[in-house]
């Protein structure tokens, strides 16, 4: 949210030194289950960082053990360079966002905000004054007065923002907090967010489920998978080069080919499918050996589709043919699904182009991409693993 | 079927069970009507209807007591006792319910334990308090055996209520004040308390009726003196006056009382919540 620049930093509990989140070896068992294990991570001081995966990933409890919500059953957690196992989240100079806001029904907007003041033994005038100068960086000191019952998703995030920031925290950990909004509030609340991070210039750490939201905000994504990382690192690489191909399912943006590698020279891998379509790649760092199976990523907006005659014969590297699915309008791009027979493989084909000759369902499709547009996975693809979940992209 | 739109007239089930409805309104409140209009019957001293020549003398036969027993006794114990259970079902039923939040061995056979007391039957229970305290060498007494009686009987209803306000409790709101610095004794006291106050009173006003109304588990429990509703049971077969109408309706209109305040402060708690100051 816009802050006006002459608003100063509240000095009420002010925190010194880094924001930097270190963990190492974290290990969290529920009982005999493990819900993050051996969870090794470094937030840089100062950033927007993203865990982004699906339900039940774990992504949370690494939130809530930052926060100190939750104990980790082994490993230690830092923030700058404290060991904070065992500290209360004011000690830690942090603050937990929650995704129901838990904004108290009993009291008002401005007690809401002066809580942690108020426990802090902070007189009623002077928690006030600093409550009302923190909704108006919010700008919602003009409902001051209302309950919380009162006010829109909106506000209420707003004032759960104010109430969490009072305590001027070095790191602000936010539980999926545009999940309760509308989509038009998401967007809007969303670059708020992003703008309150580049003013406070402290550590957020934002737990989402929806790939768009940890793309745009972060600085840094961690992709995780049942209780581990993925991928953690720039949203640009995490998107345009997912490291595995749970990453890239789950990202979106991508199509995932395996194939067996026929032959290798000068840093090519030529695989083959079952069906018989033959691609390449740059084996890059990866040791590819001739005989075992591969797995790439071809970007969908990289691939050019083209009407196939049914006499023509596949014939070329990097070739692949099907039967249109379905065509979808996304606007600025159509997204189009092939039926390969064995899968699906989807091109993002650009409204311009598309128009010139449109595919409908049924016609049958060459799907063609360039070597330099393909990337080589770190893993070998073991199907889409029937989670419809996974194959949902934006 | 027939092809013509319907404009939702009512079904015959409507009728039926709008019959039902208002026996049932009848079988609730026209037996306490009858006693308030009775109450006031003149000096013919008839027990039935219809009421001749109204009059309040046999509220003034109740606080000055001629032929009746010792009602304003009675009241002055029952008074004190329900509201002692009253407190103690409070208090019981809301630490209980705090304990019970976090799942404990043995919660579910220490739940079902506190609960089972409502399936005895109140008088055997009150036959069983007496003989206990008898062995024990101790005389029954309304603020010892009969408090032990009644808070078998209140307590159970007091931990259901509890239990169900508690477990709608988002834990957010402790982990949101514990996030902001609250200790556990200023998360009870700034946030859970307060949030749960409506339940609370919930929980007193049956703490308090419960008691002030109870026969059965009073009946050997309370001693040699009396409560109201073993007063009111004496009279039955002693006193043939409205007099005895007289009590019904001062002891009616207590329990109105009680009601209505704890209603009137639970909607006010709503609506401070909800409409702002």
């Amino acid at each position: 949210m816009a802050i006006p620049k002459s608003a100063e930093r509240s000095e009420v509990g002010a925190h010194q030194g880094s924001g930097e989140i270190r963990l190492v070896d974290v290990t969290k068992k529920f009982g005999g289950s493990y819900a993050v294990q051996n969870i090794n991570l470094t937030i840089p001081h100062g950033s927007y960082c993203c865990l982004l995966g699906p339900s039940g990933c774990g992504k949370t409890t690494i939130l809530r053990m930052i926060a100190g919500h939750e104990t980790p059953s082994s490993g230690e957690i830092f923030i700058g360079d404290q060991m904070m196992i065992g500290k209360r989240p004011v000690e830690r100079g942090t603050a937990m966002m929650f995704q129901s806001y838990a904004l108290f029904p009993h009291l008002t907007v401005l007690d809401n905000v002066a809580f942690y003041l108020k426990m802090r033994g902070v007189g009623k005038e002077e928690r006030r004054q600093k409550a009302e100068e923190m909704l108006q960086r919010v700008q919602l000191d003009h409902l001051k007065d209302r309950m919380p019952g009162q006010l829109s998703g909106g506000q209420q995030q707003r004032v759960a923002l104010a109430r969490s920031l009072i305590t001027n925290p070095k790191v602000l950990l936010l539980e999926e907090p545009l999940s309760a909004l509308d989509e038009f509030l998401r967007l809007k609340m969303r670059g708020e967010l992003k703008s309150l991070q580049n003013e406070l210039g402290i550590t957020f750490v934002h737990v989402t489920h929806t790939q768009p939201e940890a793309i745009a905000l972060a600085d840094m994504v961690v992709v995780m998978d049942t209780g581990r990382i993925d991928q953690a690192d720039t949203a640009n690489v995490i998107f345009d080069r997912p490291k595995t191909p749970y990453v890239a399912r789950f990202m979106g943006g991508q199509n995932v080919l395996t194939g067996t590698v026929e032959s290798l020279s000068g840093g090519l891998a030529r695989l083959r499918n079952a069906d018989g379509a033959t691609f390449e790649a740059a084996t890059g760092a990866l040791e590819a050996k001739a005989g075992s199976p591969m797995s790439i990523a071809v970007r969908r907006d990289r691939i050019k589709l083209r009407k196939r005659l049914a006499d023509q014969v596949l014939s070329a590297v990097n070739e692949i043919s099907g039967i249109v699915d379905s065509t979808e309008y996304q606007g600025s791009y159509i997204k189009v699904t092939v039926d390969l027979g064995g899968g699906v493989f989807v091109v993002n084909v650009s409204d311009s182009e598309y128009f010139v000759d449109a595919v409908v369902r049924g016609d049958l499709v060459t799907a063609s991409w360039t070597t330099a547009d393909v990337h080589t996975l770190s893993k070998v693809d073991m199907g889409a693993i029937d989670d419809p979940y996974l194959d949902a992209t934006q | 079927m027939s092809a013509s739109p319907s404009y939702g007239s009512r079904p015959w089930t409507f009728y039926v069970l709008a019959t039902l409805f208002t026996l049932f309104v009848i079988f609730l409140y026209g037996p306490m009507i009858a006693v308030l209009i009775l109450s006031f019957q003149g000096p013919s001293a008839s027990l039935v209807f219809p009421l001749r020549d109204p009059s309040f003398m046999w509220f003034d036969e109740l606080f000055n007591p001629r032929r009746t027993g010792d009602v304003v006794g009675a009241f002055n114990r029952s008074l004190p006792l329900a509201i002692l259970v009253m407190f103690l079902t409070v208090l019981i039923s809301v630490t209980a319910g705090f304990a019970f939040r976090r799942r404990f061995k043995g919660a579910t056979a220490i739940f079902y334990t506190a609960i089972a007391s409502l399936i005895v039957p109140g008088l055997v229970l009150s036959i069983g308090t007496l003989v206990t305290f008898r062995y024990l060498g101790m005389s029954a007494n309304w603020y010892t055996s009969a408090l032990g009686a009644h808070l078998s009987w209140a307590l159970p209803f007091g931990l259901l209520i509890m239990f169900a306000v508690l477990g709608r409790l988002n834990p957010s709101y402790e982990e949101a004040a514990f996030d902001l610095g609250a200790t556990k004794w200023q998360i009870v006291k700034e946030v859970v308390v307060p949030i749960v106050f409506p339940g609370m009173i919930a929980v007193a006003l049956f703490g308090f009726t419960l008691s002030y109304d109870e026969f059965p588990r009073s009946w050997l429990t309370v001693g040699t003196k009396n409560t109201l509703p073993l007063e009111i049971w004496t009279m039955t077969t002693n006193v043939t006056s409205p007099a005895l109408y007289a009590l019904g309706a001062v002891t009616t209109f207590v329990s109105f009382i009680v009601i209505a305040v704890a209603l009137a402060s639970i909607i006010l708690i709503q609506r401070k919540r909800f409409r702002g100051k």
